[in-house]
């Protein structure tokens, strides 16, 4: 926020106006524009291809929030973030199935937006749960309790147990029109994608302010040396927890999101790997901005999807390639990370802010 | 009676594979300060290339000690190519490299051997159980822990004894005074690597006898985690007492607990343990505490 460039002579009066959102008119409009290409323009003019290719952009970033949170402004490494997203979708998806709803909820159509609340609430509280030994270890032995979390809620809890409910074995598939917000039943391409983005803006909203408040300042504090934090008497643990709690309700609330972009569930879509995806997503696109995280999702995913385009052209003159294109993504996925913390360890947030820098100064950069 | 001594039994021995495996993850940490997460990755690599040498047919023992050789050229390789630019750069950064790599080498593994489901054909221990006093142990735990505890001695001895191990100890002890006594730190950095892999890969090639070679070896790789910390991130003997212990757990919580809970409780118990663990003693059994100052 503070990187915003004044006219010559104009200065903030007050703490308030200083970590204001929109300082000038030119801040305004670009951010109005932003929005309208986000609600109008993606959807009214991309094809329903890249509209979808949108909502995995939305989720993976609604992920990425999170874990940016918790990693970027917290200093708690994570590696188990995708057991939170996976108890947010399985609360979401239990509560649809299995919960005796009256009728009148059920025909309104509130049981989704109410099934995505509490999968909120509970994919935090799972969180702050595994969150607890952050207490009193930090850094790699953080790292090993959160991948304990990914390993016993995943591979162990929603394998053996929730997923045997109902006696389908491995998968839960929603039947359609269930999903619903009132009158407006999600069943197409485009009210994901809107969903998502009414979501995603929500999301990047309530982080963007609470980072700019006492808990975001506090985070950073703890970030950046948390026994000197401490010695300011700031209360690390209680702030450490409320971040666990907030990444793990970002993480809930996407979960009960990818259930109406599938309408259908299973372990496998939260192993490790996204875990891991997650993270990396974050250091490609910047550690410590809200930005970076978007652009990290942006990045991944639409290079991931160009490189499938690549890849059928070119599959006349190598067969294999399709078949073994799924393992060719992680290289390239692993081979990026590596580069980007070898060559530019800032990621693309850091590009953008030169970017911006350049555009502001210009043309006199001195 | 007899089951808790053959959990007992089985337990020490899968331990002795995991002790080896978490022993090369010490050294590299130890010596450059890398926390690597794709120990997962360097044990199926370890798996598939033996798998390899012995399906065109070289005996066990040449293949491990060719699976060997490329350990030390693939941790070389890594080495040099991806964490020798980063030292000195946060501790962040250099575990998430180690994830890229996890993630390349994932792909890698992929892609050259599709991640089948391989079995050594013809199998290189006999099912044939001997029995020692009342004891009954297969002999695929019994070659695995043999090899794995002399392997162990090597790797120990060559740690202590040998002019390169001395080197890489005082790396690991003082890395400024290492490097003004004239010991070159990328040689040492490259040598824990190199260390690295080829654990890993006996490990590979050990575990993938027990049950078959596919992507749960990388899981049963990932279980050195829970060992170190047991045992402390920089204690070799922490390593070894570790893996051992992570071993009677699975066996003993495999035996005993699934029963109760089950499903795949055996794999997860050792992360779960840890977890706890952390809480009471977040140091391990003999790891450095370190005094924080601000």
């Amino acid at each position: 926020m503070s990187s915003v460039w004044l006219p010559c002579g104009d200065y903030h009066q007050n703490y308030a106006a200083d970590q204001g959102w929109w300082q000038t008119r030119f801040i305004k409009g670009k951010m109005i524009l932003l929005l309208l290409t986000v609600f109008v323009g993606i959807p009214l003019f991309a094809g329903e291809y890249w509209v979808s290719v949108g909502t995995m952009v939305g989720y993976t970033a609604m992920g990425a929030l999170g874990v940016q949170l918790l990693i970027g402004y917290s200093g708690l490494l994570t590696l188990g973030h995708a057991a939170f997203i996976a108890v947010g979708a399985y609360t979401s998806t239990m509560l649809i199935l299995q919960f005796p709803w009256p009728h009148a909820l059920m025909d309104s159509g509130l049981a989704y937006p109410i099934s995505i609340i509490v999968a909120g609430i509970a994919a935090g509280l799972w969180s702050v749960l595994f969150g607890l030994p952050s207490v009193k270890v930090k850094g790699f032995y953080l790292i090993l309790t959160t991948m304990a979390a990914q390993f016993i809620t995943v591979d162990f809890i929603l394998t053996q147990y929730i997923s045997q409910i109902g006696g389908r074995g491995q998968a839960f598939s929603l039947p359609p029109g269930t999903i619903r917000i009132g009158p407006w039943v999600i069943d197409n391409e485009r009210s994901v994608y809107y969903l998502m983005a009414v979501l995603l803006t929500l999301m990047v909203i309530v982080l963007a302010n609470l980072l700019r408040s006492k808990p975001g300042r506090a985070w950073v504090a703890i970030r950046d040396n948390d026994i000197a934090a401490e010695a300011l008497g700031i209360n690390i643990v209680w702030y450490k927890l409320l971040a666990f709690f907030v990444a793990g309700f970002m993480a809930g609330i996407a979960g009960a999101f990818w259930v109406c972009n599938t309408a259908a569930l299973s372990p496998e879509h939260f192993q490790w790997f996204l875990s891991l995806w997650l993270v990396g997503v974050i250091l490609i696109g910047g550690v410590g901005s809200i930005q970076g995280a978007i652009f990290g999702s942006i990045f991944m995913v639409v290079v991931m999807e160009l490189l499938q385009m690549a890849a059928i052209p070119l599959a006349d003159y190598w067969p294999s390639l399709l078949m073994d294109f799924a393992y060719i993504k992680d290289m390239a996925f692993g081979l990026a990370i590596c580069a980007f913390l070898i060559y530019e360890p800032n990621g693309l947030a850091y590009r953008w802010w030169q970017a911006k820098n350049y555009f502001n100064l210009w043309p006199f950069s001195y | 009676m007899e089951l808790f001594f053959m959990t007992l039994t089985t337990g020490i021995m899968v331990g002795g594979i995991y002790a080896l495996v978490a022993l090369g993850w010490v050294l590299i940490y130890k010596c450059s300060g890398v926390l690597n997460l794709a120990m997962g990755e360097l044990t199926i690599i370890g798996a598939y290339v033996s798998y390899t040498f012995h399906s065109i047919g070289i005996p066990f023992v040449p293949a491990v000690l060719l699976t060997l050789v490329v350990g030390i050229i693939l941790g070389v390789l890594t080495e040099r190519i991806f964490l020798d630019k980063l030292i000195g750069e946060p501790i962040l950064a250099v575990i998430m490299v180690t994830v890229g790599l996890s993630f390349f080498l994932k792909g890698l593994v992929g892609y050259i051997w599709k991640n089948d489901t391989r079995v050594f054909d013809p199998p290189v221990f006999s099912i044939k159980p001997i029995t020692i006093g009342f004891l009954q142990i297969s002999p695929v735990y019994l070659w695995s822990f043999i090899l794995s505890i002399v392997l162990l001695v090597v790797f120990v001895c060559f740690f202590k004894y040998t002019r390169w191990g001395l080197s890489m100890q005082a790396t690991a002890d003082d890395e400024t005074a290492a490097l003004s006594l004239g010991v070159s730190a990328r040689f040492v950095y490259a040598a824990a690597w190199a260390i690295a892999f080829m654990s890993a890969g006996v490990g590979g090639a050990l575990l993938g006898n027990i049950n078959g070679i596919n992507v749960s070896v990388g899981y049963l790789g990932l279980l050195v985690l829970p060992a170190v910390v047991l045992g402390g991130l920089n204690s070799v003997p922490g390593a070894i007492v570790g893996g051992i212990l992570i071993g009677l757990l699975q066996n003993f919580s495999g035996t005993y607990l699934d029963r109760f809970f089950p499903g795949g409780v055996k794999e997860i118990v050792p992360f779960a343990f840890m977890a706890v663990f952390l809480l009471f003693k977040p140091y391990g059994l003999w790891g450095w505490e370190r005094i924080e100052r601000v």
